[in-house]
């Protein structure tokens, strides 16, 4: 290690610091050993606060806060929980410095300036809340509640967003968490196996773990995690399918390193395998699955050696990687993904991978797709109502028929946006953003910019102060997830070979409020009675809302209470098939909307020469742009370093460290630059930047301007043809070094 | 008894949660750290495509070159055994390793903020802490305890109770039935000096590509101590002199200014 001298202006600034120390304060230096008062003490004699639901991320871990004089110290895994145990993750760990981030919001805020270039005067809640009634009710009077459309994220989002659509009756409501990510998923499987499949796969007790772009490692789910290291304990082979060296892949035994958004090809040259060889499970085929023969006539085509060209990888790998999981059924965990809205093929890439487990006979098995038996609890909330098809831009009126009938809960994204911009079929003149950072999760962000421009009043309910939030007309702020009650989390033990229990835990307040942030519940509430939906408010207030939830399975706050924030009760066995269990190889429906019924790889464009596909993913100490302005998380990973092919890199006389920007094919350029990581762990035509760095908003004063916004360089918009979800990963860039774009070599 | 910290890389995921939990533990200021995960690869090792991670804490060295470095008077220090109750009396500076549980440790209300132990260290396993500033110096030297006010109470160190995987396993070394030592015995190995022997207790465990990248790239050299030593011989006949400055209060300015003199010359 270098002998660091310069690093130590020990000297110097003891000398100055001793200058400004007055007289009185010097003290005699101590002599022996004592104690230093100086030391820190740990946190072990601090106050263990229970009933802490983790939302660094939305896994929800349960917690424990150790509050000192009323501070929170540290935050730790609940002991008496069967799910995360004592172990949280980096962000988990860091929630201490959300909770007391200094750019944090802290009182209602009125922008005097313009939207995008905000000056900010502090109001009281009363001026606020009378604010977004009156523009809200003002818009609905004009337009109708089809003239509201709502961004919601989180937690805290989902009573607003029930609001707004049950009571007030708009449809227009674009969850992040399904178009931009999980939704596609969903409704792939539900398409498929009549359920979401949630990521329910026994990991610990499979043979083999088969993973399709999933970068468990760099993204981290604390008892998802421990299910998969406790899989590859067990001795499960690990398939890994990433154009990139991922931190799965680099426990894999088979790395595939496969051509962005051909994924489907070969999931297909797999099963058609499997069918062409008598490689299947035929007593499963036969007992549960239906449209069978459709299935594999329409696969057919798919061999080996078809697959390997069109995936640019070995016919013999996805031979090695059939034969694995043919040799080793049913006992095969497929994973089916998670933030899933690659490319706009991405539906029949989730029926691919649920025909595929299908066909090895992997659910409700052993090791392979198995969905526990949690507890039941009613689901408090705005009553539902009937507001009809005529305002869902999702429905076409004249032929009764969905633009996209497979989609995810609420509109798809592009619907509302087209429909605020042009303002047709109707105006769309307010927009309510909560929790959720549109700027930085939805591709083509001036579109979205388009879009506020295009309205009479946006309102932002955030906990910091994100890029939309410069957007905001009224700026409320929120209590973080430590400082409210909220979310009931519930589940079972993390593996399913342990005794079977179910757990309910609620989230509670580890410490109370400060500054004037206010919770869903009062804001939302205070809204609808300006609206005139006094009589339809559910609960009067957050707490309620739990106690609510809770009677509903015979439990209370006090009694999780005493039961140390988490209850737990004896569980059920999940391993038993249900009767009427059915995987659609082949599905009628599908077909009858004139898309293809059997799953299909549809190609997505091409490199245009010169570019490189933009890929990007999770950096695991961040959970994308939610936890970039958090001090302790920055520190460990301040950017996003962009991850170049060596070979390319050194064609490019590009080295490691190396600053540079990005430019993409449609010439919107990066805002700020990033560092060059080179390595042999990534294809030659894309390269990989973690997601959710670059926040443009200078009020978060840590996380602006680190590292390059890749949602920014996602501007070519591809859609899903079956959910109307987003596929971002159809983006070509060129990097620039010193003002000089580079051509990356084919 | 030889306190020491196994690292599984098989486990390990690369989260970065030790360190976090260590932080909030023991209030260390950013960008200061008493552990680390950094982030190897992806390279071509000679058995394969490889990336991996390397935590890192205070090694517990069996010849730690921190300790002898530190130029505060030694004071008769009495240890206890927290098994045995032996007592041991030994001549110690500001930092020592203890002669029963084998850690490294520091007192604050007698270190001087000089830094020559972080330099001295391999590892980079100390860093003088700005937040401990005192009217004596500019920081105290603060490093892995190895949890010891936790050890003592019966709990885990921070960073393994965190851990997702159980990727960190703590224990004695020396206890041929504990489970950091049945890990040596798989072949755990520390990451030992190139240019010596300092007998480093944080072992590494993983695949013949890990740990291959993981010792490739961070098996750490010795520090000049001769260099090291200098410093720390400079810092300690200025501090009295930066004391009898502050004490002639508005003077001290001037004193200031001339210890400032001194240390720069020291800093080419």
């Amino acid at each position: 290690m270098a002998f660091n001298l310069t690093r130590r202006k020990f000297l110097q600034t003891a000398s100055l610091a001793a200058a400004s120390i007055p007289l009185s304060k010097v003290v005699s230096a101590n002599t022996g050993i004592s104690k230093s008062t100086l030391d820190t003490i740990g946190t072990s004699g601090d106050k263990t606060v229970v009933g802490g639901i983790c939302e660094m991320c939305f896994w929800r871990c349960q917690m424990v806060g150790k509050v000192r004089d009323g501070r929170l110290m540290k935050l730790e895994g609940n002991p008496k929980s069967i799910d995360n145990g004592t172990a949280l993750c980096a962000r988990g760990n860091a929630g201490v410095k959300l909770l007391y981030d200094v750019d944090r919001l802290k009182y209602p805020m009125k922008n005097v300036g313009k939207r995008g270039e905000p000056k900010w005067k502090r109001i009281s809640w009363k001026e606020a809340l009378d604010e977004c009634g009156s523009r809200l009710n003002s818009t609905v009077e004009k337009y109708g509640p089809q003239g509201i459309c709502v961004f919601p994220h989180g937690s805290s989002a989902k009573y607003p967003m029930h609001f707004f659509e049950r009571a007030v009756g708009t449809h227009n409501v674009s969850e992040a968490s399904f178009f931009q990510c999980r939704g596609v998923r969903d409704t792939s499987y539900v398409a498929t196996i009549q359920k979401a499949p949630g990521e329910k796969i026994d990991m610990p007790n499979t043979k083999v773990l088969f993973f399709v772009g999933d970068h468990l490692g760099e993204n981290v789910h604390v008892s998802h995690i421990k299910q998969y290291i406790q899989g590859l304990q067990n001795g499960a082979k690990l398939i890994v399918a990433d154009p990139r060296f991922s931190a799965a892949a680099a426990k894999a035994h088979i790395w595939v390193q496969i051509k962005p958004g051909t994924d489907t090809a070969y999931l297909l040259a797999i099963m058609n395998y499997l069918v062409e060889n008598n490689k299947y499970d035929k007593e499963f085929v036969e007992d549960y699955t239906d449209g069978f023969d459709e299935f594999s006539d329409a696969i057919k085509e798919w061999t080996l050696e078809k697959a390997a060209k069109e995936c640019d990888i070995p016919a013999a790998q996805i031979k090695e990687v059939a034969d694995m999981l043919a040799n080793n059924a049913p006992n095969i965990a497929i994973h089916p993904g998670r933030h899933a809205t690659w490319h706009g093929n991405d539906f029949q890439r989730g029926r691919a991978l649920a025909c595929l487990t299908g066909i090895l006979g992997a659910y409700y098995v052993k090791g392979g797709w198995v969905p526990p038996k949690s507890p039941k609890l009613k689901s408090i909330s705005w009553a539902k109502e009937d507001h009809g098809h005529t305002y869902d831009l999702n429905y076409n009126n004249e032929d009764e028929e969905e633009l996209y009938p497979f989609k995810p809960p609420g509109t798809p994204t592009e619907l509302i946006r087209d429909c605020a911009i042009s303002g047709k079929p109707y105006p769309i003149k307010s927009c309510v953003v909560w929790g959720q950072n549109p700027l930085q999760t939805i591709p083509k962000p001036e579109k979205m910019k388009d879009l506020f421009r295009a309205m009479d009043f946006v309102m932002c309910v955030d906990v910091m102060p994100t890029d939309v939030t410069a957007w905001a007309d009224i700026l409320l702020p929120e209590p973080s997830y430590l400082e409210r009650y909220d979310y009931i989390k519930k589940g079972t033990q993390w593996d399913l070979a342990q005794e079977h229990q179910q757990y309910i835990s609620a989230r509670m307040p580890i410490v109370p409020p400060m500054f004037e942030r206010r919770d869903q519940v009062y804001i939302t509430n205070e809204i609808a009675k300006r609206m005139g939906h006094e009589d339809k408010i559910p609960v009067k207030n957050i707490k309620e809302l739990v106690e609510k939830t809770l009677a509903s399975a015979n439990l209370s706050i006090e009694q999780l209470k005493a039961e140390d924030g988490i209850h737990i009760q004896p569980g059920k066995d999940p391993f038993e098939i249900p009767e009427d269990f059915e995987v659609l190889l082949f599905n009628e429906d599908i077909a009858d909307t004139g898309h293809p019924g059997a799953p299909t790889y549809l190609p997505v464009p091409d490199n245009p020469k010169g570019y490189a596909r933009l890929l990007y993913g999770r950096a695991p100490v961040h959970t994308f742009n939610r936890s970039q302005n958090n001090i302790w998380l920055h520190n460990e990973m301040p950017d996003n370093p962009v991850w170049v092919n060596d070979k390319v890199a050194a064609q490019l006389g590009l080295l490691e460290g190396d600053t540079v920007g990005f430019v993409n094919s449609e010439g919107v350029k990066s805002a700020t630059t990033t560092t060059v990581k080179v390595t042999a762990g990534i294809r030659k035509d894309c390269v990989y930047i973690y997601h959710g760095y670059g926040s443009a908003n200078p009020l978060m004063t840590t996380g602006a301007k680190a590292g390059v916004d890749d949602t920014a360089l996602i501007t070519k918009l591809a859609i899903d043809p079956e959910s109307g979800c987003n596929g971002m990963r159809n983006n070509f860039v060129k990097l620039i070094k010193n003002g000089k774009v580079l051509d990356i070599p084919a | 008894m030889q306190y020491g910290m196994i690292i599984d890389l098989e486990r390990c995921v690369g989260c970065h949660a030790c360190t976090i939990a260590c932080r909030a533990e023991w209030e260390v200021p950013v960008p200061y750290q008493r552990n680390w995960v950094k982030r190897l690869g992806p390279t071509m090792t000679e058995f394969g495509m490889a990336a991996t991670y390397y935590p890192g804490l205070c090694n517990h060295c069996d010849k730690p070159p921190c300790v002898d470095v530190c130029p505060v008077d030694k004071t008769d220090m009495t240890f206890t055994d927290s098994k045995s109750g032996n007592t041991k009396t030994m001549k110690v500076a500001a930092t020592w390793k203890d002669p029963f549980d084998g850690t490294v440790q520091v007192d604050k209300s007698r270190c001087v903020g000089c830094g020559a132990c972080a330099d001295a260290c391999p590892y980079g396993a100390r860093y003088v802490n700005p937040d401990q500033a005192d009217s004596e110096s500019d920081g105290k030297v603060d490093k892995c305890t190895h949890c010891k006010p936790r050890i003592e109470q019966g709990l885990v160190p921070a960073c393994v109770q965190t851990c997702i995987t159980e990727a960190r396993i703590f224990g004695d070394l020396h206890d041929p039935e504990s489970a950091v030592s049945k890990y040596v015995k798989k072949g755990a190995k520390g990451l030992e000096v190139a240019d010596g022997h300092i007998g480093p207790n944080t072992m590494y465990y993983g695949n013949k590509k890990d740990i291959s990248l993981l010792f490739s790239d961070y098996t750490p050299k010795l520090a000049n101590v001769d260099m090291v030593k200098r410093r720390a011989m400079i810092a300690s006949l200025v501090h009295p002199a930066m004391n009898k400055a502050k004490e002639i209060g508005v003077l001290g300015l001037a004193g200031a200014m001339l210890v400032k003199g001194l240390s720069q010359k020291d800093d080419k």
